[in-house]
Order: C-alpha cells, then sequence, then structure tokens
C-alpha cells in the first residue's frame, strides 16, 4: 500500500460559517436543490455521542472524548454507549431514541457515531429529520454510518462529515503512526471548517483530468445496498469516492457493476476509489483481475478523472471527508489532490 | 401473461454451458450421461470444460457466445448452466434475447443464474426453470427427489410439492406467479434492468455462505424498497452455512426473516426444498402456483 501524504489544510477565513452561508446550486443534480452545511464548531460546542450501528463501551469511547475535548469541544455521551443488544449498541428503538435526542437537542452541534458495524439501516426509517433540516448539524462516521450520508445528501441535501469514529482514537498517542494522528485531526479540521486539501500518491493506474463537484459516497456494499430504498445514493454530477474491506475480488466486481447497472457512474464528475483490502482468493477460484482492472473496465467508456489508493477506507490513513460539499479533483501523472472550493 | 416454452419430447437436445464459474467437463460427466438416459440430446458448449485458467470458465465474450450460440440453436430446447458462482451479472445486458422471445426455451440453473430468471421474467415474461445444476447429479444425486422433480418438470409433469412444517410460518392460501432465487442476487439486482417485479408474486428465496447481519441488510433492502409488502406468499427455502461475527447477531436467519415480515398478513413458510444444498427442487420462475401453508404440511402446486 503506498503512504499517503495529508497536506496540510487551508484555515479558512472564518471558524464558524452560518448555515445556508455556502449555497450552491450544482449542475446535473436533479434536484437542483442547494446543498445545506451545517454550521461549523466553534470552542465549546457540544459533540453528541450516539451508537447507531454496532455496540462499544464506556471505557472504548474513551480516548475520543479526552480528546474532542482537548480540541475545545464540550461531550454528551448519548444513552446507547454501553447498551447492547447482541451486536447492536441497544435495541433498534433504543438507538432511533438516542439519535433522534441527539438530533434534536439544540445544545447538540455535532453528533459523532461511536462506530460502525451494522444497524443503521434498521432505524433510519424510523428516525424524524423535520427539526433537523430547518436547524442541520454535523454526522460524523463512516463504514455502516454511509446508510445516513446517503440519506442526508439524497433526502435533505444536508453536508456530513465521512471519517473515522470513536473506536479509532488509539489509547496511547505515542504508539500511533503519524498517518492515524493526522487522519484524526483532520476530524477537528473539518468541524471547524478549515478548507480541506488531501493528496494521494500518484498512480500508473489513474486517469488524468480535472473534476468539479459535490463529493458524495463511502462504503461501496452499505451503497450497494442501498439501490431502491430513499436512501439510495444520487451520483449524476458529483465525485464519487467508494471504499470497501474483507470482500472477495469477484465480490467487489459485483458491486462496480451494481453501480453501472443501476446508472450510477455514467454521469459522474470524478471517481475516487480508496482502499479495498480484497480478501483472498479462494484457492482454485483465482479472480484474475486486480482491483484497477475491475474499476476501469466498468468506466472504460466514460471520460472522467479517476483517482486510485486514495486516503480513505478501512486504514490508518482515513481521511475526513465533508459529504455534499463542493471539491476540485485534480489528477495528474505526477499528483492528485482533491481541495474543497465552497 | 407469462409465456411457457414448450416441454421436452424425447431426442430433443439439452444444450450445456458455464455462463459463470469455470468446470472441468469430467464434473459433468454424470450429468451428461444421466440426461442422455433420460432420452436427450446433449449439445456441448465450448465453456464448459474450457482452458480457462481463472475464475471463469472463459472471457466475458466467450462466455457470452456460448450462450447465446446455444439460445439461437433452434435445436437446442432447453440451456441447462452446469454451474453458478459468479459471472452472468457481467454479460446479462449484452446477451441478445431477440430469436428467444419468438421462439421460448427452458434456461435452467439457480445461484448466480437467478441474474437469468430475474432478467428473462422481468423483461420478457417467460418461465425459467430453477433446478439442481449438474452436481446434484453425482455420487447417486440423480435418483432422489430432487433431481428427478427436474426430469419431471422438463416431461411437462405438474408436480406437487410438500414439505414439513416450521412454528414460524404464518399459514394461509396463496395464489400467484412463483418468482425468486437467490437472495444475494437478488439484492444485487435492485436499481438494474433486470430487477425482480415481485409485486403480487410468490416469492421463494435460498442463500448460503453469507453473514447473518447481511442477511439481516439485505432483507432491509427489499422491505424498504417495497418488496415485501405487497407478496401474494412467501417461500423460504435453505440459508446454508451461514456465518456469525465475532460479536452474535442473535438471531437464525429464519428468525431475522420472520421478524422482517411478521407485519403482512400473506402466508409465509420456512425450509422449504430449494437450497444450495441436496434439496433442490425443480422450479418453474413465472409459472402460476399454489402455496398453502397449513398446519400439519405445506404443498406448492401448479
Amino acid at each position: 500500500m503506498n503512504r499517503k501524504k495529508f497536506l496540510s489544510s487551508i484555515l479558512a477565513s472564518s471558524a464558524a460559517i452560518p448555515a445556508f452561508a455556502a449555497k450552491n446550486i450544482f449542475e446535473q443534480d436533479e434536484l437542483s436543490k442547494p446543498i445545506l452545511v451545517p454550521r461549523y464548531l466553534i470552542s465549546g460546542d457540544i459533540i453528541g455521542i450516539t451508537c447507531p450501528a454496532g455496540f462499544i463501551t464506556d471505557k472504548e469511547i474513551q480516548p475520543a472524548v479526552q480528546q474532542m475535548q482537548n480540541w475545545g469541544f464540550s461531550i454528551k455521551i448519548g444513552e446507547t454507549v454501553n447498551k447492547k443488544d447482541f451486536t447492536f449498541g441497544g435495541t433498534d428503538d433504543e438507538r432511533a431514541k438516542d439519535f433522534q435526542q441527539m438530533l434534536d437537542d439544540d445544545s447538540v452541534k455535532a453528533i459523532m457515531c461511536a462506530r460502525g458495524g451494522y444497524g443503521s439501516v434498521r432505524i433510519i426509517d424510523k428516525l424524524n429529520f423535520t427539526k433537523f433540516a430547518k436547524h442541520p448539524k454535523w454526522i460524523i462516521g463512516f463504514s455502516d454510518i454511509t446508510v445516513i450520508h446517503s440519506h442526508l445528501n439524497k433526502n435533505f441535501n444536508i453536508a456530513s462529515v465521512h471519517s473515522k469514529m470513536c473506536n479509532s482514537f488509539p489509547d496511547d498517542w505515542s504508539k500511533a503512526e503519524q498517518t492515524q494522528i493526522d487522519s484524526i485531526f483532520s476530524i477537528k479540521q473539518a468541524l471547524i471548517g478549515e478548507k480541506m486539501k488531501y493528496e494521494a500518491m500518484p498512480n500508473a493506474s489513474n486517469k488524468a483530468g480535472t473534476a468539479e463537484g459535490q463529493l458524495i459516497g463511502g462504503n461501496l456494499k452499505t451503497i450497494e445496498s442501498l439501490a431502491g430504498s430513499k436512501s439510495d445514493i444520487r451520483t449524476a454530477g458529483k465525485i464519487l469516492f467508494v471504499e470497501d474491506t474483507g470482500e472477495y475480488l469477484y465480490s467487489i466486481d459485483r458491486m462496480f457493476w451494481n453501480l453501472k447497472r443501476t446508472d450510477k457512474l455514467s454521469h459522474l464528475k470524478g471517481l475516487i476509489i480508496g482502499s479495498f483490502k480484497a480478501k483472498p482468493d479462494d484457492p482454485g477460484e483465482e479472480f484474475g483481475k486486480t482491483l484497477y482492472d475491475i474499476v476501469l473496465e466498468k468506466i472504460k467508456e466514460y471520460d472522467y478523472p479517476v483517482c486510485f489508493d486514495f486516503p480513505v477506507g478501512h486504514q490508518k490513513n482515513n481521511f475526513a471527508l465533508k459529504c455534499g460539499v463542493k471539491h476540485k479533483l485534480n489528477v495528474q501523472a505526477e499528483s492528485c489532490t482533491l481541495i474543497e472550493t465552497r | 401473461m407469462i409465456r411457457i416454452p414448450p416441454y421436452l419430447q424425447p431426442e430433443d437436445a439439452i444444450g450445456i454451458v458455464c455462463p459463470a464459474g469455470y468446470m472441468p467437463l469430467e464434473k459433468a460427466q454424470t450429468a451428461i450421461d444421466i440426461l442422455k438416459g433420460w432420452g436427450y440430446k446433449i449439445k456441448i458448449g465450448r465453456t464448459l470444460g474450457s482452458n480457462s485458467a481463472n475464475y471463469f470458465s472463459g472471457t466475458d465474450e466467450e462466455r457470452l457466445n456460448d450462450f447465446q450460440q446455444m439460445l439461437d440453436d433452434d435445436e437446442v430446447k432447453a440451456v441447462f448452466c452446469a454451474r453458478g458462482g459468479y459471472g452472468i451479472g457481467r454479460i446479462i445486458e449484452q446477451i441478445d434475447f431477440k430469436k428467444f422471445k419468438q421462439n421460448p426455451k427452458w434456461v435452467a440453473g439457480f445461484s448466480d443464474v437467478t441474474v437469468l430468471h430475474s432478467h428473462i421474467y422481468s423483461n420478457y415474461k417467460i418461465a425459467t426453470l430453477h433446478a439442481p445444476m449438474a452436481s446434484a447429479f453425482d455420487d447417486g444425486g440423480y435418483k432422489n427427489e430432487f433431481v428427478q422433480s427436474l426430469k419431471n418438470v422438463l416431461e411437462g409433469k405438474k408436480i406437487k410439492y410438500a414439505c414439513a412444517v416450521s412454528e414460524l410460518n404464518r399459514k394461509g392460501e396463496a395464489i400467484g406467479e412463483l418468482v425468486g432465487g437467490n437472495l444475494s442476487l437478488l439484492a444485487h439486482l435492485i436499481g438494474t434492468s433486470s430487477d425482480l417485479k415481485i409485486k403480487g408474486k410468490i416469492l421463494f428465496l435460498e442463500d448460503v455462505g453469507e453473514y447473518l447481519y447481511n442477511i439481516d441488510r439485505m432483507f432491509y433492502q427489499l422491505k424498504r424498497g417495497g418488496k415485501l409488502d405487497k407478496l401474494a406468499g412467501l417461500i423460504i427455502g435453505g440459508f446454508t452455512e451461514m456465518k456469525d461475527t465475532e460479536r452474535p447477531f442473535g438471531k437464525t436467519a429464519y428468525e431475522i426473516i420472520h421478524d422482517l415480515v411478521k407485519e403482512y398478513d400473506y402466508p409465509v413458510c420456512f425450509g422449504f426444498p430449494v437450497s444450495h444444498g441436496k434439496e433442490n427442487c425443480a422450479l418453474k420462475v413465472g409459472a402460476a402456483y399454489k402455496l398453502k401453508v397449513g398446519k400439519n404440511k405445506i404443498i406448492l402446486e401448479e
């Protein structure tokens, strides 16, 4: 795996940008509705922690709590932390109720999902976004939380943060790799409104070009499982990023066919491929194609830029990305950058 | 109105192909011999026992051409897929069904072949055959009632299937076209041009080797896509070799499904003999059936 470098972000002119300030109408978005960017956080703001999917203990979230307090935020720990219903952080009703409280609590300015796992899809239709849609706040997470990113983007045009969660904050920072530390600190940068900038290592399989559009994406398997539902991802006119882990290559191939056959690849502005730690083929069942082959054959008829090995995914370098916010992707032979444009 | 391809006559030809995974010819030999013994001629496609070195039985083009040739060959009255695996989704949009539409013939198989069942049913309203494939004939398997049901269906005999009851069943009667197949594939096809139309139908489902949470997620996908609320009936086959995460999911596959359809009132039966295991009877996808889920037994008949 290539080592990616995270460029320090450019400080925004103001840390606190009021909601509706970043209105923009993106071409080719069927709804043509402006994206709503929640207010960026300022010192003293409260971040709520909740478990819409998997179970986590109070102890396991402590490194995240302490670090976010060090960043100047206050923390509100939801009732689902430490709750356990088999694999879930509480029953569906408990998880929905906790998430709902965080959505509706005016004092909570951002909601960090404690971890992924599985379960967001079981509660998404139980959530009432009426108040949230009027007063958007940041929702933070990835993997299973892709359900929420896609749902918010499609139904409410509200930006959200795709990033590491509580379970990725190290117990011992002195033993953490720099890239993991940078990834975690990028959450703060995103939340306080810094204009984000990312760099991926050049890759011979990349397709050069530049693109500008709303960034959207997440976990590929989760995206596939939303097809046909009201949380189904809308990709036209956007820069799509996808990542996954532990899937067989044939399954990754099948998922990219799903994207293609559901017409999610034809009207992209650009494509960003994060990490895909594929499960090794079973003996005698060698798939015979690499991830690069799998992706490139699906998009050969399109001419938008493609960047591989972008630092997003189930790995240490997994930088915070603002879903729904406009970015510029520039893929060249010698460099690959993604810059927030707003 | 669904069209049922002509049933087979003695001396009719069955074409055998591998549209997905690789299979050496000798592994299909028992099936070939038995099918000949049933009175049919066999045409072996180039993708069965090919010289492919990887997962697939050939390149996309080779698999497409072989399948297309069998589909368009007037002499071939049924196209059997020797095995599943993965690969039909890669070629489905390139298959030309023009001639097939005018002269329907049986397309048989299961698992990855669900792509063909769903695509053909939803786009052309032609019945296909969800049935055991080559390996089911091995080790005397051809004598069992499941492979024998394939023989009977091919001959045009009407079959009445019965199976034991499960305490999770919901009693009732339903009449409708029977559609379905492998859950993972049907979920994967949602939103594509091969998406299965299931409103008002009797849906049957089976799967193998999936994580329990993923079974749950796929059922949520069906449910949220409006695919579970307007069924005539639901038939749950084998959900075999299920895997679990380190933290147990806490429900069996049948319990997951039971919980997700409990708000509806159509009949539901669990443990029907359609699966990746030995218990896998031949079902005509698209044909009208009557499902009776009773206190003591379950009956599915045309």
